[in-house]
């Protein structure tokens, strides 16, 4: 009697669940990204884009009747933390979600959403290795390792021209993965890299390594990794008097790294996606984000954007919240966006994504390099 | 030659780094040789050292003062002043209540407030780096031809701050009348207690040197290395912890012969080997020394009383 009793319980309890998330008068969208942690600035930029996106689309009326809801969830770009964080993003019933942003934090969420039928899109993103799974689910509004790393590389090789050249990495999966793309396409034009090494993400000191770096005669250092690492290593090489002309991927592209290095950020080279908010079409929104005194101008503020824009239009043409239609839809159309013509492959990756050589300034700001 | 030169500029990076180990150690040692527990919160200490002397020097250079000895000597006051405050209020907060227990539990204790001081200072300063500027740029060069050695104002300060420290320590613990309570207490606690030593007082003394010490430490790598954030304790402690092991944990040469070791270990193998071996070797040492000198190179080992 007792189970019985328990079982019909349960029941209810389950049969409330399901109404009480039907009768919802509100599509969320899951945020997922590092509010806290040394790269919560990284962060910052995902959530500006995407919640403009989410107001922007509620002013007009929102989608299908309904308005969007912007969730944050933190996983301090931690990997462990991201998959306790997916797996919350599950239990709340969310279907839609615009993140993570670190890499290694994606990669083990994404096995989650996919597993569960969650639409992610990714706006930050950039390792190959979170869309070869070729999960029907899992798509990103940012290029590709394997996109940037070849830019760099071909910049190197065609104006750096640099004699004795190094790749330094963090052993993370970006900064690994960059580095090792940056090594293959330097190498087939035929440039040396005399050392190739990775040091510890998190650590302060680098005195040894630069010692070293000197005594190859180092005349050019690429490091694939996040702004912290690369910050303390130009104010230390400036400090020992190792003056080499240093390269780095997006992840370094933050006014933070200039408060670290100081002068020694100055003329620092850094790949990045194409400044979107100074293409015409963006003007309307630039102002926008500038009415709320927020900057535009964040790698990942735009790709944010467009993922949430993505999401809604796919929800708007095939009149329903289910991830695995929106999916179809994004698979199979073109969109015109704030970052340019959308197209997707069949594994869920831009097929066009232009990444530009900039030059660092001291001052946080940057330049298109020559 | 140059390779000489590579190795001297080598060793020069490694002895920066292990005084900083040490001074951290030290923290580390002083707990354990008096009361026989890891003060795990020490990493934390020295965290919020780094961010005191941050605060000040900011503080300071806003108000249009630039004067930089004026401002190392303020920062380097205050910084000692609230961590000594902090460590005296962790003894007493988390320690002393469960002084007679078990030595698990004042560990657990350790971590729990380990914990809560990272997420406090978090709460507090944000978690994003806070660079401080650097208030001493340049240094000297000498060398041949091929490599140029470096020495920086900084690395020299660190080195001679380190070693003038641990020689006022040395002389307080051999000569001072409270040095010699310190040694009693770490001889035989009951007994010191009976013969009329303040023991509470003490072992807060002991906090509060280790604080004020780790203070020193976070001002001089905040300045060398020019970042902070609430995160930077828990590798810094790892680190001291072990040289403190290694030197031998109760004993102060030992924490300072330690941390010279482990910083010169870890230059070496990021100099001549990879920079991806250096926690390796730093560890692997660990693991070699408690192997087959599990009381450390200086410590004496130690007799079970039954």
């Amino acid at each position: 009697m007792k189970n019985m009793m328990r079982k019909s319980l349960m029941v209810l309890a389950v049969g409330a669940a399901v109404t009480s998330l039907t009768a919802q008068a509100e599509i969320t969208i899951g945020l997922a990204g590092p509010v806290t942690g040394p790269l919560a600035q990284y962060g910052d930029m995902q959530f500006t884009g995407a919640e403009m996106a989410i107001e922007r689309i509620n002013e007009q009326g929102g989608v299908n009747g309904e308005q969007l809801k912007g969730v944050k969830y933190d996983d301090a770009c931690d990997p462990k933390q991201a998959v306790a964080v997916a797996n919350q993003i599950v239990n709340d019933g969310v279907q839609f979600v615009v993140g993570h942003l670190c890499s290694s934090a994606t990669q083990p969420a994404s096995d989650i959403y996919a597993e569960e039928g969650i639409l992610m899109i990714t706006a930050a993103s950039t390792s190959p290795a979170i869309t070869e799974a070729g999960y029907e689910t899992v798509f990103r509004t940012i290029g590709l390792d394997t996109m940037q790393g070849p830019v760099a590389g071909q910049y190197i090789a065609e104006q750096a021209k640099p004699e004795n050249m190094a790749i330094i990495h963090d052993k993370q999966q970006y900064g690994e993965g960059i580095a090792t793309g940056v090594r293959d396409t330097v190498e087939e034009a035929g440039i040396d890299v005399v050392l190739f090494e990775g040091i510890t993400a998190g650590d302060k000191d680098f005195s040894s390594l630069i010692s070293k770096l000197k005594r190859e005669n180092v005349d050019f250092v690429y490091y694939g990794g996040y702004h912290p690492e690369l910050g303390l290593l130009l104010r230390q090489s400036r400090e020992l008097g190792f003056d080499a002309q240093f390269m780095g991927p997006e992840g370094v592209g933050n006014p933070d790294i200039s408060k670290i290095a100081g002068e020694a950020s100055e003329g620092l080279l850094v790949t990045l996606p194409q400044a979107f908010e100074t293409d015409p079409d963006n003007a309307d929104l630039v102002k926008a984000f500038e009415a709320k005194n927020q900057d535009p101008s964040g790698p990942f503020v735009m790709p944010a954007y467009t993922a949430v824009y993505l999401m809604a239009e796919g929800m708007k043409e095939t009149e329903s919240t289910d991830p695995y239609e929106v999916a179809d839809y994004l698979h199979e159309n073109t969109f015109d966006t704030p970052i340019g013509e959308v197209k997707y492959d069949e594994k869920g990756d831009l097929e066009e994504f232009n990444f530009v050589v900039y030059t660092w300034h001291a001052d946080g700001t940057k330049t298109e390099a020559e | 030659m140059d390779e000489l030169l590579y190795f001297l500029q080598q060793t020069i990076n490694g002895l920066t780094i292990g005084s900083t180990y040490a001074l951290i150690a030290i923290g580390y040692t002083m707990v354990y040789g008096i009361i026989g527990m890891i003060n795990f919160a020490h990493g934390e200490i020295y965290m919020i050292g780094t961010y005191i002397a941050f605060i000040v020097i900011t503080g300071l250079a806003m108000m249009g003062i630039d004067n930089t000895l004026f401002l190392i000597v303020a920062a380097l006051l205050v910084s000692m002043i609230v961590a000594s405050a902090h460590g005296f209020a962790v003894e007493r907060v988390a320690y002393r209540p469960v002084r007679g227990s078990k030595r698990l539990i004042a560990l657990i204790s350790a971590i729990g407030m380990s914990i809560f001081l990272q997420n406090y200072m978090r709460l507090a300063q944000g978690s994003r780096d806070k660079a401080i500027p650097n208030l001493l740029p340049g240094g000297w060069e000498f060398g041949g031809k091929g490599f140029v050695v470096n020495l920086s104002y900084m690395q020299v300060i660190i080195f001679v701050v380190t070693l003038l420290s641990m020689g006022a320590l040395a002389l307080f613990i051999s000569r001072s009348r409270l040095g010699r309570a310190c040694r009693a207490c770490s001889q035989d606690r009951g007994m010191a207690n009976l013969l009329g030593i303040n023991t509470d007082l003490v072992i807060s003394m002991t906090f509060v040197i280790g604080a004020a010490l780790a203070a020193v430490a976070g001002l001089l790598l905040g300045m060398y290395y020019g970042v902070v954030n609430p995160y930077i304790g828990f590798l810094a402690g790892l680190k001291a912890f072990t040289a403190a092991v290694l030197g031998g944990i109760g004993s102060i040469p030992g924490a300072m012969l330690g941390g010279l070791i482990l910083g010169i270990a870890e230059a070496l193998t990021g100099g001549y080997l990879s920079s991806e071996y250096k926690d390796v070797v730093a560890f692997g040492l660990l693991i070699l020394i408690l192997l087959f000198r599990p009381w450390g190179i200086l410590g004496k080992p130690e007799v079970e009383k039954i």
